[in-house]
């Protein structure tokens, strides 16, 4: 007789309640939200009509599209040279640069955006510089800085998917091509090109996802630029009561936007990759002295573009400051002074709300990866679209839903430390279940059964037998986890309050009243908590962020 | 066409990949390169389609001198160990992709590309993806692919080590096949020596980067004129002997093998040490008692029906023994006398 009532069943169930409680219902809730009328209380569309007739609210959505798709088309044409020039030719202190690209993908985006503004916004280091000599440097609000820190921050995406392919296509196709008569213009377009090409597809998508679902970077160097995500938080968040049904509207629309991607990504593009198991990668050839220099001037020159503006906040972090103004060169430690003693919450805040919620996402995760890849039939299939929703829904418009479904009503959670916590849980899981379900994927389901044969009961097995050997995988997806969630800041805005505000929430908040120098303290502080992690990682665990890609 | 290597070597950083290999590959013929891992076969085959650059010698097609030849003007069809083709396009467009370099007309791309597809037989494949077809199938748009631009010399890297076993004794045969019909000068790469006798004209052995022995499968066979072409050809039995003296009008050699005494009907070879190969189906059981007959005792009798094989001890050593084509009482258990003699016609003494 088979045994309804066990174990893993259990956890189908809890999996199910979570992924319901945390995702659907909330979505659904801002979802109706949106067909109520703000004026009458009754069934509308008038939200919707507002955003395609107002042009104040349809330039939200064209801004939108507009920087993502400038951006992403900005990270194509520096990701992909980047990818080649690294790949296929010598050149000097390559790894170095090959490591230090990667680390924009974990710097927190809106600490990129911050970098730039102490850099060139009004009263910023080269803008007063260039001031001074009488050039009037171009504005870094609005669109233009949007997309100059998307494609610094993003190209990252295109250049390791690119990398990938390139070195995933066996040397052999293009020596067949070479050996059938074809010249080295015609291999490259005919072969090496097509062969690559979903690869940047797959790049470009990410980019302009992450790009239209960003919030931090817009609402602090757009101004008056403003985009769908910053405006969905704008209503409702406003000062005059707030408009639930435009904010569910708006969220609706991004979220339409992000999820029509991730099903592109999903359906199309994750189907057209040619990658075969490489016996011999292509040959890594040394160029001409000149080509080089100008291939690694290329390289060096934008690694170090994206990282420079980092350096600047570190050393703003350590420099006399009175509000706005910076006194560069005068040495300081007063705004660490201040971090650690005057207002140290924010700083342990997050770390507790980021261990928290990594604790509970590798547990959640290897129980469902359990699920995902053992229990294969219709309800893991289901339970794996479900967990990976998140993955296609803006950090804004999960905190909106979030909020608006626990204020009231049997679970009250606006206002806790709770809803951050599994607002955080929640978005990053999926990293975890991704690199949890592949590990599992690889342990062959004997491994338990000889454990199980042994006289241990299932779920004992898994966890003595299988488990262990699947430990330096989880840990990775956990460090990735933990860094990740530190550095959230989309849903965070929304759902803190007062005092669970997070290093990241008083980051923004100290940019926006013009207190650079603590504002820098604190983004030092995130900056160097990411970095060690992932240095462990990297040098210890000899794994790199690709892990969770 | 005709393909000549005089004195070819490549050294990839300390290794010499290819040593001072010098060959002469007739026109029409299959010839086999044949080795084990890392004996320079494929390295020497890149070189002829020009993907190395010799560090020394020189390569002719018929009297010309292609050193300076970059691969893609050779005009060699070359099939890859992992077929390389082309993932993004069709069975038809990877096929056409040689023609299309080549601005063959409209027409004329049509007929050739309908009449290889015909000769390998992937009619109704034309539109598939690489993706989608199985390894037999690839194998044959590799060679369609290669063939179709009509080289003067065909290149084969392993062609046949993806497949399973029964598709691979197809293929061979179909390569053979097709490779007859054509009549076109092939240089094929492998380590499987059963595959090198089934197809080629000629076969070179390599070892280390040079080149052990030439010959036909059956002058290899037969006479391998070095330990290492014996053994790798075919297995063998192979003992150190020294020689005690000969009688060469008879002939008789006396010899002796880890002490025991043994007399072949053969000449004194050059040197005093010398080894002596015998193949497993070159040892005949006997009952008879005589000066070249040898005793042992079966320690195991592996019956594989059309034939028994024997692990035998005698000579302080073992000595494998292949009966062919046995008869019930032909048959020994283990732990059974045995006596035996080496087959005086065909023997081979390795003068080291």
């Amino acid at each position: 007789m088979p045994r309804i009532v066990n174990a893993w069943n259990g956890v189908f169930v809890l999996a199910f309640a979570v992924i319901f409680l945390a995702v659907v219902y909330p979505m659904f809730t801002i979802f109706r939200a949106s067909f109520v009328s703000p004026e009458t209380g009754g069934w509308s569309l008038e939200s919707y009509r507002a955003i395609f007739h107002y042009p104040f609210y349809r330039r939200c959505l064209e801004n939108s599209l507009f920087v993502s798709v400038v951006s992403t088309a900005l990270s194509v044409a520096i990701g992909v040279p980047f990818a080649f020039f690294l790949s296929r030719y010598e050149m000097p202190g390559k790894n170095v640069i090959k490591t230090l690209a990667t680390l924009p993908l974990i710097l927190p985006t809106f600490i990129g955006a911050e970098a730039w503004l102490l850099l060139a916004g009004r009263n910023g280091l080269f803008f007063n510089l260039f001031q001074k000599v009488g050039v009037e440097l171009p504005s870094i609000y609005g669109w233009k800085g949007i997309v100059l820190v998307f494609t610094l921050q993003f190209f990252p995406y295109v250049f390791l998917m690119v990398s990938a392919a390139i070195n995933s296509i066996d040397r052999s196709l293009e020596e067949a091509a070479t050996n059938l008569g074809a010249g080295r213009l015609r291999v490259f377009l005919t072969v090496t090109v097509p062969t690559v090409t979903p690869a940047v597809l797959a790049g470009a998508l990410i980019v302009f996802y992450l790009s239209i679902e960003n919030f931090g970077v817009p609402i602090l160097i757009g101004e008056d630029f403003r985009v769908l995500s910053v405006q969905a938080y704008n209503e409702f968040i406003s000062e005059m009561g707030g408009n639930p049904s435009m904010a569910g509207a708006l969220s609706t629309v991004l979220l339409v936007v992000t999820m029509g991607l991730t099903l592109l990504q999903k359906y199309w593009v994750e189907r057209k990759s040619y990658a075969m198991s490489a016996v011999r990668r292509p040959e890594v050839v040394r160029a001409r002295p000149v080509a080089t220099l100008l291939m690694w001037l290329f390289c060096a020159g934008i690694v170090f573009t994206a990282l420079f503006p980092f350096v600047v906040v570190m050393v703003s972090s350590v420099t006399k400051t009175s509000g706005p103004v910076m006194y560069y060169g005068e040495f300081s430690l007063e705004n660490f002074v201040k971090a650690f003693t005057i207002a140290p919450r924010p700083i342990v805040n997050s770390f507790f709300l980021a261990t928290v919620s990594t604790l509970l996402g590798i547990v959640f995760g290897l129980l469902v990866s359990y699920l995902l890849v053992r229990r294969r039939g219709k309800m893991s299939y289901l339970l794996d679209a479900l967990v990976m929703l998140p993955l296609a829904i803006a950090g804004t418009v999960q905190g909106i839903a979030l909020a608006a479904t626990y204020n009231t009503g049997y679970i009250v959670l606006t206002g806790t430390w709770m809803i951050l916590a599994l607002a955080y849980f929640i978005r990053k899981v999926p990293f975890s279940i991704k690199t949890t379900s592949s590990l599992l994927e690889q342990i062959d389901k004997s491994v338990e059964e000889a454990s199980i044969n042994l006289g241990v009961p299932p779920f004992r097995s898994f966890l003595k037998a299988v488990v262990p050997t699947m430990l330096p995988g989880i840990v990775a997806g956990a460090i990735i986890m933990w860094v990740t969630t530190l550095a959230e800041l989309s849903s965070t805005i929304v759902l803190y309050y007062g005092p669970w505000a997070t290093m990241t929430v008083e980051i923004f908040q100290r940019m926006g009243s013009g207190e650079f120098g603590p504002a820098s303290a604190y983004a030092t502080i995130l900056i160097v908590s990411v970095l060690i992690p992932l240095f462990f990682l990297q040098r210890v665990m000899g794994k790199d962020l690709t892990t969770a890609l | 066409m005709q393909v000549v290597l005089k004195g070819i070597s490549k050294v990839f950083g300390k290794l010499r990949a290819v040593d001072d290999v010098s060959l002469e590959i007739g026109d029409g013929d299959f010839f086999t390169l044949l080795g084990p891992s890392g004996c320079g076969k494929t390295t020497l085959l890149r070189v002829i389609a020009g993907f190395y650059p010799p560090d020394g010698g020189e390569v002719y097609f018929g009297e010309r001198l292609v050193n300076d030849v970059p691969p893609h003007r050779r005009e060699t069809g070359m099939v890859f160990q992992n077929y390389a083709l082309f993932p993004h396009l069709t069975v038809r467009e990877n096929i056409a992709y040689g023609l299309r370099v080549r601005k063959v007309g409209r027409a004329e791309m049509d007929a050739r590309i309908g009449e290889m597809i015909r000769g390998v037989r992937l009619e109704g494949l034309e539109k598939r993806f690489p993706g989608q077809l199985s390894g037999g199938q690839q194998q044959r748009v590799a060679l369609a692919r290669a063939l179709v631009i009509s080289p003067q010399i065909l290149l084969m890297d392993e062609p046949l080590s993806n497949l399973d076993a029964k598709l691979r004794v197809a293929m061979r045969e179909e390569i053979r096949r097709i490779q007859k019909e054509l009549g076109i000068t092939t240089i094929y790469v492998t380590h499987d020596q059963e595959e090198a006798m089934a197809v080629s004209d000629r076969i070179a052995i390599l070892n280390l980067g040079r080149l052990e022995q030439l010959g036909t499968p059956g002058e290899i066979y037969f006479h391998p004129r070095s330990r290492f072409a014996a053994e790798f050809m075919g297995g063998s039995n192979l003992f150190e002997m020294r020689v005690l003296s000969c009688d060469e009008a008879v002939p008789r050699l006396r010899a002796e093998i880890n002490g025991f005494p043994l007399t072949l009907k053969a000449r004194r070879p050059a040197c005093d040490r010398a080894y002596l190969s015998v193949r497993p189906e070159w040892v005949r059981l006997t009952e008879d008692a005589g000066e070249d007959v040898v005793e042992g005792t079966v320690e195991s009798a592996t019956f594989l029906g059309a034939l028994v094989r024997y692990r035998v001890k005698a000579l302080g050593g073992h000595v494998t023994i292949e009966v062919h084509t046995p008869r019930s009482e032909d048959i020994r258990l283990e732990g059974a006398s045995v006596r035996f003699r080496f087959d005086p016609e065909r023997l081979a003494i390795l003068g080291d």
